[in-house]
């Protein structure tokens, strides 16, 4: 398995000189022959999304959408360093953060110390500071089926928050197989260990998750896909829709991890199990309103909280109508 | 006969098995034969063309176009006057059953009507729907027993009647008893079609009113009265005022915004005017814009009306008692912003209109006159957002979006005078 990801994110290694990736392309490509074709399986309620997300393993996706992210190695940025210089730096830092795990683990979990773990209410896990913390997510567009929709991530104003910004366009791509189009998503890359290995969120003491955007009225659906190893689970995730409010303030949006109802593959699944917060791969933003135009969505930091007045567990419950298995 | 016939089925291989040999033994072939179209495959028992099936008839150029008409669209090319309305989608409709006693091509026809329904206005209407699916013969598609309900019964219809669902849902068209009673009469009750029923009966009531922040559904057609909403709509502030500090020429003109007299609405709360009635003259304050709001799918523009931060010593720091064990504070600090005094919205976005906003403002912020303003307006895009098409301009594409963002750029400064 590990030797599957290593190669599958054999493009990461150099981060100097990327490699566009050509033996996982025909991987890429089956996959989204999957995703756009009909089927009689169940759509995904309002704003309904014409295909889902992909999960993205290390960099694949962001070496495709090198031509429209905005955090692109500028032309002036000569590797100048040899190919060898390069390699044993990046061997060195992976032993170096190798070292600080081990360390780390005798601190206490991620290299805090226990008490202030395990005491703490409120986690900011994103924010937006700088370019560096850009690098830590990776948009997407329909662009890679084939539509028209742009979409770019920069630093906002005064490098206090991040812009995602760009084009709708819901003009379906002239394939034979995909009747509706028109998607931007912004997915943040699954967090990594020394030599690359996948590492997860652990948010197993919160339970509210907390945005501070300021967005232009379109709605946005938030979702969190969790850390498994097993591939039919690589398709499902945890969604659920924010909306932003549009004008000159800043919004405040708080989801609780009880209402997010599971899918499959892009589709609501008839049997709805409650979201798990000990191990959370990513999070991602999609808009598919199905509206065309330029949207824009400024988001200062995303952080996680405990609401003490939020005792649901679960928001859906199953129906013995829709699923009469679960009520044998 | 059975010559034809065997060219049909032929025809229809490749749309799969089951569909093909349950209507042949039903009669209802499934080639798209209609009296109106001497097009395509012929089916009169009269004289059978051997050369039609497999020399296909070359579509009628139309208009210079080469395009092949769909089967069943001249019926939709009825209407005299070439009005599309509902009228005539329902005449059209009409049309079809009425010369179609067996309903041939019926699936065909549906697919066209669902396509044709955004040309006609008729894409949120239920009833149209329910006619659409009251075009399916009743009971035929029903399994009878265990074997056709361990095959899929009918694919092609069913994949019809859950197309049809699919399009009531994109457009959030909630369905009825009749909807219910329709499907439960054409495709039984353990049918996909059904199931994709009950799901959207439950997933539509469950997520009907999640929105914190409600657009209504028919937005005003009014620039004064949508400005109006969309203001209301972004402050958050209940007390705030809406002021229209200038109507657009009346109704008789040609248009609603005519260059010389736009609208301008404006809104402020009273804490806002407080704040601006506090503040020091010393440091200027900034017209911005425009940003865009979206209300469904309208875009509208407002400008807003702001000052800088104030420098750290004048701030004011208010520290907020904590207890020691809870802390839901995050630890960050968040974006600092100057305050906004007022929000306005204007048919033209140039600074002779905001001027006039400003002037108006200022008969309830008499502060105002002594305050220096600055105009910080981008051409087609403010701060906020930083997209490269303009107001009503089509996307561009990405090189040439950073040459505008450039140009935008250039003249902000340039209006920072």
């Amino acid at each position: 398995m590990a030797l599957v990801h290593k190669l599958l994110n054999g493009t990461y290694i150099l981060r100097k000189c990327p490699k566009p990736g050509v033996a996982s392309c025909p991987f890429l490509n089956t996959r989204f022959a999957d995703y756009c074709s009909s089927s009689l399986e169940k759509p995904v309620a309002a704003p309904g999304k014409a295909s889902s997300q992909r999960k993205t393993e290390g960099n694949l996706e962001g070496h495709h959408q090198r031509e429209v992210a905005l955090d692109i190695t500028s032309p002036e940025d000569k590797p100048e360093v040899s190919f060898d210089k390069a390699i044993k730096e990046e061997i060195k830092d992976h032993f170096r953060r190798l070292k600080d795990d081990i360390v780390n683990h005798w601190i206490g979990p991620e290299g805090r110390p226990l008490h202030e773990v395990l005491m703490e209410q409120a986690k900011v896990v994103w924010q937006f500071r700088g370019k560096e913390d850009l690098d830590k997510w990776i948009v997407t567009s329909d662009k890679t089926i084939g539509g028209r929709s742009e979409v770019f991530l920069k630093m906002g104003r005064s490098n206090q928050s991040a812009l995602l910004y760009g084009t709708l366009s819901s003009e379906a791509p002239q394939d034979g197989e995909s009747g509706r189009s028109g998607y931007c998503a912004m997915i943040s890359k699954i967090p990594t260990g020394p030599f690359e290995r996948k590492r997860f969120y652990d948010w197993s003491q919160f339970n509210t998750l907390y945005l501070r955007v300021r967005g232009d009225g379109r709605p946005w659906m938030v979702n969190i896909r969790e850390d498994t190893d097993v591939i039919q689970r690589k398709d499902q995730m945890y969604s659920y829709f924010m909306f932003t409010r549009g004008g000159p303030y800043w919004q405040e949006v708080k989801i609780p991890f009880s209402k997010f109802f599971f899918s499959n593959r892009g589709r609501i699944r008839d049997a709805q199990y409650q979201l798990l917060l000990d191990k959370i791969s990513s999070i991602g933003f999609t808009l598919a309103d199905k509206v065309d135009g330029p949207f824009f969505l400024e988001i200062d930091f995303i952080g996680v909280f405990t609401d003490p007045a939020h005792t649901e567990e679960f928001a859906y419950e199953n129906s013995p109508e829709l699923n009469p298995r679960l009520f044998k | 006969m059975s010559w034809a016939q065997a060219i049909l089925l032929a025809r229809g291989l490749s749309r799969g098995w089951g569909g093909i040999c349950s209507t042949a033994l039903t009669g209802a072939p499934f080639s798209q034969v209609t009296p109106q179209a001497p097009r395509g495959l012929h089916c009169s028992t009269a004289a059978h063309q051997p050369d039609s099936p497999l020399v296909p008839r070359p579509p009628e150029p139309q208009r210079g176009l080469v395009k092949a008409l769909a089967p069943h669209e001249e019926l939709f090319r009825q209407a005299p006057d070439g009005v599309r309305d509902k009228a005539s989608f329902v005449q059209a409709v009409q049309n079809f059953t009425q010369y179609n006693v067996h309903k041939r091509g019926h699936v065909d026809f549906i697919y066209l009507a669902l396509r044709k329904m955004r040309e006609y206005g008729v894409e949120r209407d239920l009833a149209i729907y329910n006619l659409l699916l009251d075009i399916f013969p009743k009971e035929v598609f029903r399994p009878r027993n265990i074997f056709h309900s361990i095959f899929l019964h009918y694919p092609r219809q069913q994949e019809c009647g859950i197309a049809v669902l699919e399009q009531m849902e994109n457009h959030g068209v909630m369905p009825n008893k009749e909807t219910e009673f329709l499907l439960t009469q054409i495709f039984g009750r353990k049918s996909y079609p059904m199931l994709k029923f009950v799901r959207m009966k439950l997933w539509f009531t469950r997520f009907k009113n999640i929105n914190p922040f409600p657009v209504p559904r028919d937005l005003p057609q009014d620039p004064v009265d949508l400005a109006r909403l969309a203001l209301r709509h972004m402050e958050p502030d209940l007390s705030a005022r809406v002021t229209v500090y200038q109507m657009p020429l009346s109704k008789d003109s040609t248009d609603a915004t005519d260059p010389t007299e736009p609208h301008i609405i404006g809104i402020q709360s009273p804490d806002q005017q407080a704040a601006l009635a506090h503040h020091d003259p010393a440091h200027p304050i900034f017209v911005e814009g425009p940003f865009s709001l979206w209300l469904r799918d309208k875009c509208v523009y407002y400008h807003i009306l702001r000052a800088d931060l104030l420098p750290p010593e004048e701030r004011l720091d208010l520290a907020y008692g904590r207890s020691s064990w809870d802390d839901y504070e995050f630890n960050i600090d968040e974006v600092e912003e100057g305050p906004v005094f007022a929000i306005c919205m204007a048919g033209a976005h140039d600074q002779a209109t905001l001027a006039k906003w400003i002037q108006g403002l200022q008969e309830t912020n008499p502060t105002l006159a002594r305050i220096p303003v600055v105009f910080r307006l981008s051409a087609s895009s403010g701060e906020l957002l930083a997209s490269s098409s303009g107001l009503e301009e089509p996307p561009l594409t990405p090189p040439e979006g950073r040459e505008e963002e450039e140009n935008n750029q250039q003249r902000q400064q340039q209006s920072q005078s």
